[in-house]
């Protein structure tokens, strides 16, 4: 068989810890939803098992073939669906919790964002692996760009801030390792440190001398240095302007949007008991089922967004640091992988897929232990849902894929 | 700079780099659980056993609406409210003891648990605040829920701002009222910094100025022992302080208005619109019937609100502003000028055809209000007499095109622009209007007669005609009605700014201006005029009466006038509905009007209604 001959290979520490998340992944889903006054709830750890075992098959099936068939015109042809994927969401998608997110033929619904994810981390892979190219000619990097950013920006408008973020977390992980210097990746996201900083003068004139040793001492050439100079002058000056001229409520929603928490009590709410139930766990937890504060206020996310900090809860300190090891291990093994790759395409596909989870672990433990803002993001692996869990399991499966593979040539 | 090559085993620094970065966050993640879970573990585990994190909502109380002389129309008054916490540990470990809580609160409240029931599991989606179950308890209330403290988890007594409206029924419809705002609401985002059961405006006042009078409440977290007693929770978020809501100063002149209203008989409906010609501030504006907006501010069951908003006489539809009626000859003096503007006629002409009580059109018989007949007349008599048939001619000569070309000057199809919610447009149609309607061509002229003395097809409302009365009155200015004076924050008062879109001239002759005035200063001072009843001992008045033939019945009577009819302070347009003739009873509901303004009651029954 295809993939039998280097089994030996696969990498059985990511293969361990991915199967462990799992598992404490139904556990706590039973645990999170045992409590809840909805009793439509309570069988949901049963069919979290079967989307696991779909999830299993996919992720076997997409890697057992040759990673290297997923180069090139299949890379397009994937993008492709799942780019209309999510168009089709944004005219015909189903609404939940305020946002268009979810696609559905009766009682299947997927969330086409999660594996719009993979599919342009795999194009993302193609195009900057196809052969070497110098990342700092500007006309190298359009494209990857491109390729990013439509995704980002159809996803932005469901709108989903939390999701669309990724987009660009990947894109920059895997420029990085193409071969693109730190200095431009500072570089690229110089607009973005731009638009927070320029509501406070001083700082933004901090940050442009910053900006001007930096350029005048990397010496780049003329025309990317007049283009960082330029947007970043533009998006400086235009920012502050632009918000002065909205309405209070336009304002509002953008706060909102960029950090539910600070405006709206309900969210500030959520963060608050999700404090109280992970620090109540203290160092050995309440034991498994009997966390108290489980079915309180924020309860139509406590098996989705919210479920570290049912395991903070009944695990204590101990299972919570336990958890979080494992997704160091995953994402350190992953990076492994990457790099011990046998080519350029193996190498972005690997560390492309290990950003995804990389991403959305810390932005979604943070938000449990109240560091960053509520974007309603799931936790890979432990989160009720199928489309997030197959979508992990497609990536672990090529993960794996090019760990299999590493003596191919 | 170069990129540097990367390919096989290329890879190793930047391994190392994302290596080295990739544990550093961990480790900060484990920094942070070990805070919260070993070093202040001790105070989240009391948090989470017997103590109870909720949010106290300090609601700020809205702003006060006085008259222009400073009679309080609305205040707030202290009050109480019994609010429930759905997320109270007792209901969160057993859904089911809400059941029993609620069947013993709801009697003491006096309202169904079902309701309660309803009301609770609809907000708890929406909002991790306590829910109000019932607004403005009495003491007695009060006393069972803290003598039941124990057998009545996460139920509290809160006190809170109740919106009153001391003088009850008066001024209703300019008022508006309060209600709790909707679920389809609180989805727009319009209305983003509202919470399910906090109070908006509707109607009136009350809504067009929401956002002024709302001011803006105010929050904070509390724990809460098992004792009942609160302490503040600091650190994780800083109480907001309640800001109260911005006063308003009316227009609106209390007597006046009394006036308006109690000049209505018993079960009659209608409006009144008094302006005040020199700059369109609303002296009073009254429907009838009206109803109590003390009722909404405590909550309105379902019976009462359906037979509020029907019941047959539609007591919450401002007549004065949202129904448009046929004018009657109340538009007379429009088309009067109309003709005079467009060169038709001169204040003199007399038309060939004597009234005898009905004109011949074609193969149809047009009635004159006088079935004795007014015989030969000029424009003047015409008015004051209100004689049908010469404005029969009259319409004829001028023709559709430039009668509907003078009324649109008068912007007669389009809204008054009050500072009022839901206002209607009237009417007054044009050939492009019918052609539209009946299909090119296919309409005969003989809808011109009816036009001309305001039948058929125009329709108005009573602050339009309110409107029409001080443009005659102020010599040709179209005014905005207004009732916001000034917004007591500072700034000039609204009427005061010298603002294009408050006053629009309308260019007309004075000469042609004056023509029609001294007509309708007749109305009411000739004996033959029928506007007799609104006459005053010391004060010229200057008006026209009017009585609209309409499809629901009996006549509507209608009244508009001016006073004093040379250098007018007050216009009045006055409607009652299927009351018959405008000269019997609508001309002495504007008398009692323009009584009350020239001759204001003493102040001492004033004092009383000022309440503080």
């Amino acid at each position: 068989m295809i993939g039998a001959r280097f089994s030996s290979d696969i990498d059985r520490p990511l293969l361990a810890a991915t199967m462990i998340l799992t598992l404490i992944g139904v556990a706590f889903v039973f645990s999170a939803t045992q409590m809840a006054s909805a009793s439509a709830e309570h069988g949901l750890y049963l069919k979290q098992i079967a989307y696991l075992l779909l999830a299993l098959l996919a992720g076997g099936l997409i890697a057992a073939v040759p990673y290297r068939v997923y180069e090139g015109r299949t890379a397009y042809l994937l993008y492709g669906v799942a780019l209309g994927l999510l168009v089709l969401t944004l005219f015909v998608g189903h609404v939940g919790l305020g946002a268009q997110r979810w696609l559905g033929w009766g009682p299947v619904k997927i969330q086409p964002s999660e594996l719009a994810k993979v599919a342009t981390v795999i194009l993302l892979a193609s195009q900057l692996g196809d052969r070497k190219k110098d990342l700092t000619q500007i006309r190298n990097l359009v494209r990857p760009i491109l390729t990013a950013g439509i995704p980002f920006l159809l996803v932005l408008k469901q709108p989903d801030l939390g999701t669309s973020v990724a987009f660009v977390a990947m894109l920059l992980t895997m420029l990085y390792w193409a071969g693109l210097p730190l200095l431009y990746l500072f570089f690229l996201i110089s607009p973005i440190a731009n638009v927070a900083l320029s509501f406070y003068t001083p700082a933004w004139f901090v940050f442009l001398g910053v900006l001007a040793v930096i350029l005048y001492r990397s010496r780049i050439r003329l025309l990317p240095l007049l283009i960082v100079v330029g947007v970043n002058l533009i998006v400086g000056i235009a920012t502050p302007q632009i918000w002065n001229h909205l309405q209070p409520y336009q304002k509002q929603r953008i706060t909102t949007f960029l950090d539910p928490g600070a405006d709206a009590y309900g969210a500030g709410y959520q963060i608050i008991q999700s404090k109280i139930a992970i620090g109540s766990g203290q160092v050995f937890g309440k034991g498994y089922l009997h966390g108290t504060q489980k079915g309180l206020a924020f309860l139509p996310e406590q098996h989705t967004d919210f479920i570290y900090s049912v395991v903070g809860e009944e695990t204590g300190f101990v299972g919570a640091a336990f958890v979080a090891s494992l997704y160091l291990l995953l994402i350190l093994r992953g990076i492994r992988v990457a790099h011990h790759a046998r080519n350029r395409f193996g190498g972005l596909l690997a560390i492309g897929m290990t950003s995804i989870f990389l991403y959305h672990v810390l932005v979604n433990i943070w938000m449990t232990v109240g560091l960053a803002p509520v974007t309603g993001l799931p936790l890979p692996l432990l989160s009720y849902g199928g489309s997030s869990l197959v979508a992990s399991f497609l990536q672990v499966g090529l993960i794996q894929n090019v760990a299999m593979r590493w003596r191919d040539y | 700079m170069r990129a540097e090559p990367i390919g096989l085993g290329g890879w190793q620094r930047r391994e190392r780099i994302l290596t080295v970065g990739v544990a550093g966050i961990f480790a900060l993640v484990l920094m942070r659980l070990f805070f919260l879970q070993v070093l202040q573990g001790q105070r989240y585990r009391e948090l989470s056993e017997g103590n109870r994190i909720r949010v106290e909502v300090l609601t700020a109380p809205r702003g006060e609406v006085r008259d222009r002389k400073g009679r309080l129309l609305a205040d707030c008054v202290p009050s109480f409210t019994v609010t429930l916490d759905p997320f109270d540990k007792a209901y969160t470990r057993n859904p089911a003891h809400i059941d029993s809580t609620l069947a013993a609160l709801a009697p003491i409240l006096g309202v169904d648990p079902t309701f309660l029931k309803e009301k609770i599991q609809r907000e708890r989606k929406v909002s991790f605040l306590p829910i109000r179950l019932k607004r403005n308890v009495d003491i007695k209330s009060v006393a069972f829920v803290s003598e039941h403290r124990d057998q009545l988890p996460g139920v509290e007594v809160e006190s809170e701002p109740l919106r009153r409206y001391p003088l009850g029924l008066m001024a209703s419809h300019l008022l508006g009222y309060v209600g709790e705002i909707s679920d389809k609401e609180l989805l727009d985002p319009q209305y983003g910094d509202y919470l399910s059961g906090d109070l908006i405006g509707r109607m009136g006042i009350e809504r067009r100025y929401e956002k002024v009078l709302r001011g803006q409440d105010g929050k904070r977290f509390l724990e809460v022992n098992a004792l009942g007693r609160k302490a503040e929770l600091l650190g994780d978020k800083r109480p907001i302080v309640p800001r109260r809501g911005v006063d308003l100063e009316l227009t609106i002149d209390l007597d006046v208005q009394r006036a308006a209203e109690e000049a209505f008989p018993p079960g009659a409906r209608g409006a009144v619109v008094a302006l005040d010609p020199r700059n369109g501030e609303v002296l009073a504006l009254a429907s009838k019937p009206n109803y109590d907006p003390n009722e909404f501010s405590t909550g309105i069951t379902q019976e009462r609100w359906s037979e509020l908003s029907g019941g047959g006489n539609y007591p919450l539809f401002n007549r004065a502003i949202q129904a448009a009626y046929p004018p009657g000859s109340t538009l007379k003096p429009f088309t009067s000028l109309a003709g005079l503007e467009c060169g038709a006629i001169v204040p003199g002409t007399v038309f060939a055809k004597s009234c005898t009580g009905e004109f011949r059109f074609g193969t149809r018989l047009f009635g004159c209000w006088n079935h004795d007949g007014h015989g030969l007349l000029s424009m003047h008599d015409a008015i004051v007499r209100s004689c049908d048939v010469y404005f029969y001619q009259l319409g004829l000569r001028i023709g559709l095109e430039r009668l509907a070309a003078f009324m649109s000057k008068l912007k007669l199809s389009e809204k008054t622009g009050i500072d009022l919610p839901q206002e209607r447009r009237g009417l007054f149609p044009d050939l492009g209007w019918y052609d539209r309607r009946f299909g090119t061509g296919r309409w005969s002229r003989g809808i011109t007669l009816n036009l001309a003395i305001g039948q058929g097809e125009v329709s108005l409302t009573p602050v339009k005609l309110a409107q029409l009365a001080a443009f005659v009155g102020n010599g040709g200015v179209l005014l905005k009605p207004h009732l916001v004076r000034s917004i007591a924050s500072g700034g000039p008062p609204a009427s005061a700014q010298a603002d294009d879109s408050l006053r629009q001239v309308v260019p007309v002759s004075p000469y042609n201006l004056d023509a029609v005035r001294s007509a309708m200063a007749s109305v009411v001072s000739d004996p033959n005029g029928t506007g007799g009843q609104a006459r005053l001992d010391s004060i010229a008045v200057a008006g026209k009466t009017g009585t609209a033939q309409n499809p629901h019945g009996k006549d509507h009577a209608l009244f508009i006038c001016f006073a004093p009819a040379d250098a007018p302070r007050i216009a009045v347009a006055v409607l009652v509905e299927n009351a018959g003739h405008g000269s019997s009873a609508a001309a002495p509901i504007a008398r009692k009007v323009l009584e009350a303004f020239f001759h204001p009651a003493p102040p001492e029954s004033a004092a009383v209604m000022t309440g503080r």
